[in-house]
């Protein structure tokens, strides 16, 4: 018997002592790594307003002229170093001095005007001109060793926080998009690509500002989110950027932020019934918004009230969501249909799959809340592509009335990059068309400070009150997981970049 | 057998090429790929300009001429996602999907020969009963609740395995062991099934007459015989895993072929669906090749025809 005992003693050790061996090397020292949802189909610093691209590339390798504060949205310097509006259609930068690109050029005014260039480029298509400055017609010029000037046809009173978004790379840099192998100002160097497989950052010895304490960064992706949290929690990832609800189970490793992120249900306000206001007020009041808070969705996401989150520009802090009142969402049904509006037309429910965790559910609970009060709703849930057809113009003249599960990202600072294409008449996503918002909008987009900020507020007012083209929802929230050897916070701006110098060891 | 051969590469090439020109019309149908090609909020016009400037406006027979003649330059077509040539992606990919099929089928195979060698030589004893059950739920279960499980037992709780990832010995026994074990499981059914049927035959009952020794029996006289439907199984199973192992590459990070493809289709990528799909046909062509000389070799009566 004793003899069978440590037999078996001696077998489990050996297993156990096997299996260790089999274990992989973790990351060690002052390296980290950081596992995303999915593989960057490109590294070019100009599609670095894509998060997957951003997540590596942005101020890592390539800089931004400024940087939106995440907390409250105000512009920082960071190549630039100061601005002036010198006439209503010019800025002026001025470029931080003695900083060398990481194949030793000079980052000048001849520089910068190379890379905004080539970003802005129509041949190339990079994000950040389809994103962010779209129709602008910009002439960028070095008027200085270190000063340019950027003009434009139309005022833009938010020139710096758009440069937030324009990575400047080395002039050595291919002018066609595709560049394998960035070469920018940040703190750390593009090492290697191994397609399929892993992104390595190194750490550049020659950057300009404080030195980080990661040496050296190295990427992979997991689509899974199971196996990502799974990675952080056996030591062979430092930080899982997002991963889902479900999986953020650990107090101890796991952080939930503001991702930016604003999902609301987009009324086609054009079609019957849904063009009746009493309609659009009934929706709102029927969906639990509470309800659908710590399960379908998780705790921590905040009650819209508008399409920006409260640290963007023109955020109207006033607003109220809207309280959770069936009965009163019924009468209101009633009474339209009384007057002979169409309250049983079918209404279809254009779902997005994955769009956010849970999003099927949530669908399933909002149909099942709006049929509750008198709706007649069909769910049509899609892959991205067949979605996108029903999201942007031009829209089918024949479609039906419909609700649209959407979702929009602004954390650039100001309420223009939200305004225009959801509410404006000739918005590329619009269903509403109101004079005064039309004219809102353009007011707001021409001005500065207080009278900037106060005109977006007047318009997220009338949205919210008068003309309600959203069933609003929720400002959600992510979650990552992080590793206890290092200090790392997530913040609104995780989403789209993951800066690697505000790493630090515990 | 070599003009059967050539025959048969012959009208594979056919095939090939007609999947070929029906993958080209039906990805095309699913409509404008602009949309997933710049982001959500991109302004009408610079929707229009994109699409014109890569010909997607145009009329299918413009857009199908301009494909042959890249076709006829050795051109497989460019991915605008990854700004890279179509076949250079595709190329990458499949030597991943390969390994892992080839090492897969390969202990599915030896593994079925034995076990279901070994259940139908006492068919209905405690072996064969047991092999049935384990081979039955074995081809019945989900991959991605198989692969999940054994990241959550294996990695996290014993840390005895990497989580995923590509790299040495260890990070490839959970993603071959999740792939071994549904062909697995089907080849033991087959595997027994046609042994059985062996092993009653009157040639097998002569060598037993004859002294023959019962290994011998078994593994060279029945299985002979019996291999001829599991080779078709197994070839069918092989062909499913070159397809593209899906799960197991999205959960456990291999690069290969399969997630490629969905992710391509997804995004619309047609060069790189087009390519991944010709060099994938090509594959399971010669899959299917390679069992008909199999199917030769074991059978003499298929040779001399």
């Amino acid at each position: 018997m004793k003899i069978k005992s440590l037999s078996l003693a001696i077998s489990s050790a050996a297993i156990m002592a096997f299996g260790s061996f089999l274990s992989p090397a973790y990351s060690a020292g002052k390296d980290i790594t950081i596992v995303i949802a999915e593989e960057p189909d490109i590294v070019d610093p100009c599609e670095a307003t894509r998060s997957v691209v951003g997540k590596i590339v942005k101020q890592n390798v390539a800089e931004t002229l400024t940087e939106i504060n995440p907390d409250d949205g105000s512009v920082t310097p960071r190549l630039a170093t100061s601005w002036k509006q010198t006439d209503n259609l010019t800025w002026e930068f001025n470029i931080r001095k003695g900083i060398k690109f990481h194949d030793g050029e000079d980052l000048n005014a001849k520089s910068v005007v190379k890379s905004i260039n080539r970003a802005l480029n129509p041949k190339y298509d990079c994000e950040i001109r389809t994103k962010f400055f779209g129709n602008i017609k910009l002439k960028a010029s070095a008027i200085g060793n270190h000063t340019i000037s950027v003009k434009t046809e139309t005022p833009q009173p938010i020139m710096p926080a758009m440069m937030g978004t324009m990575t400047i790379v080395s002039p050595n840099t291919q002018e066609a998009k595709g560049v394998r192998n960035p070469k920018g100002t940040g703190p750390y160097l593009f090492n290697t690509w191994t397609p399929g497989q892993s992104v390595t950052l190194k750490r550049f010895d020659g950057y300009w500002g404080d030195k980080p304490e990661v040496e050296n960064a190295t990427y992979v992706w997991r689509n899974e989110s199971a196996v990502r949290a799974a990675m952080v929690k056996t030591g062979e990832a430092d930080i899982a950027a997002s991963i889902g609800v479900q999986d953020a189970n650990d107090p101890k490793m796991d952080f939930s932020y503001f991702n930016s992120e604003t999902s609301r249900l987009r009324i086609d306000i054009t079609r019957a019934p849904l063009n009746d206001i009493r309609v659009r007020k009934a929706m709102n009041l029927a969906v639990d918004l509470d309800g659908l808070t710590g399960t379908i969705f998780p705790k921590g996401v905040v009650k819209m009230t508008q399409i920006v989150v409260p640290s963007i520009n023109g955020h109207n802090p006033n607003l109220k969501p809207w309280p959770y009142n069936p009965a009163e969402a019924k009468k209101l049904v009633k009474a339209a249909k009384a007057d002979g509006v169409p309250v049983d037309k079918e209404i279809v429910l254009i779902g997005r799959l994955g769009i956010y965790p849970n999003s099927t559910e949530a669908m399933e609970a909002i149909h099942a809340m709006l049929t509750e009060v008198g709706f007649n709703i069909k769910i049509k849930m899609m892959e991205t592509a067949g979605w996108l057809n029903f999201l942007s113009r031009p829209y089918a003249e024949d479609r039906g009335p419909a609700l649209q599960q959407s979702q929009h990202d602004n954390n650039n600072g100001d309420a223009v990059f939200s305004m225009f294409n959801k509410y404006a008449c000739k918005g590329a996503q619009s269903t509403t068309c109101d004079k005064q918002v039309d004219a809102w909008i353009k007011e707001a987009t021409a001005a500065t400070g207080d009278k900037r900020r106060d005109t977006w507020r007047k318009a997220q007012k009338k949205l919210h009150q008068e003309i309600i083209p959203d069933i609003q929802m929720f400002h959600m929230v992510g979650f990552s997981r992080v590793n206890p050897r290092i200090k790392f916070t997530p913040t609104i701006s995780t989403n789209s970049e993951i800066q690697i110098s505000q790493v630090k060891f515990n | 057998m070599s003009k059967y051969l050539s025959k048969r590469i012959l009208s594979s090439l056919l095939a090939v090429a007609g999947l070929f020109v029906m993958v080209f019309f039906l990805a095309r149908l699913t409509g404008d790929p602009g949309h997933l090609y710049l982001p959500i909020d991109a302004p009408v016009e610079v929707r229009k300009e994109f699409s014109e400037k890569h010909g997607f406006n145009d009329p299918i027979y413009i857009q199908f001429g301009r494909f042959l003649e890249d076709l006829s330059e050795g051109n497989l077509g460019y991915s605008l996602r990854k700004e890279r040539p179509a076949i250079d992606i595709v190329l990458e990919a499949i030597p991943v999907t390969l390994s892992l099929a080839a090492v897969a089928m390969t202990i599915a195979l030896l593994g079925a020969i034995l076990i279901g060698s070994l259940a139908a030589y006492k068919p209905n004893g405690l072996f064969d009963r047991i092999s049935r059950v384990v081979s039955l739920t074995a081809a019945s279960a989900p991959d991605f609740w198989l692969a999940i499980t054994a990241i959550l037992i294996f990695s996290v709780s014993l840390g005895w395995l990497p989580t995923s990832g590509i790299g040495g010995f260890p990070y490839w026994i959970m993603p071959i062991a999740i792939l071994v074990i549904r062909p697995l499981g089907l080849l033991v059914q087959v595997v027994r099934g046609s042994m059985i049927t062996a092993l009653s035959s009157d040639f097998v009952k002569t060598a037993r007459a004859k002294g023959v020794k019962e290994s011998k029996v078994i593994f060279k006289h029945a299985l002979r015989n019996g291999l001829l439907p599991v080779i078709t199984v197994a070839g069918d199973q092989a062909a499913a895993i070159a397809n593209g192992a899906v799960i197991v590459e999205t959960i456990f990070g291999w690069p290969g072929i399969g997630k490629l493809m969905i992710d391509s289709i997804m995004q619309r990528d047609f060069a790189v669906v087009q390519a991944s799909i010709l060099i994938t046909a090509i594959v399971i062509l010669s899959i299917n090749i390679i069992i008909d000389i199999a199917y030769a070799i074991l059978d003499p009566r298929i040779r001399h025809k």
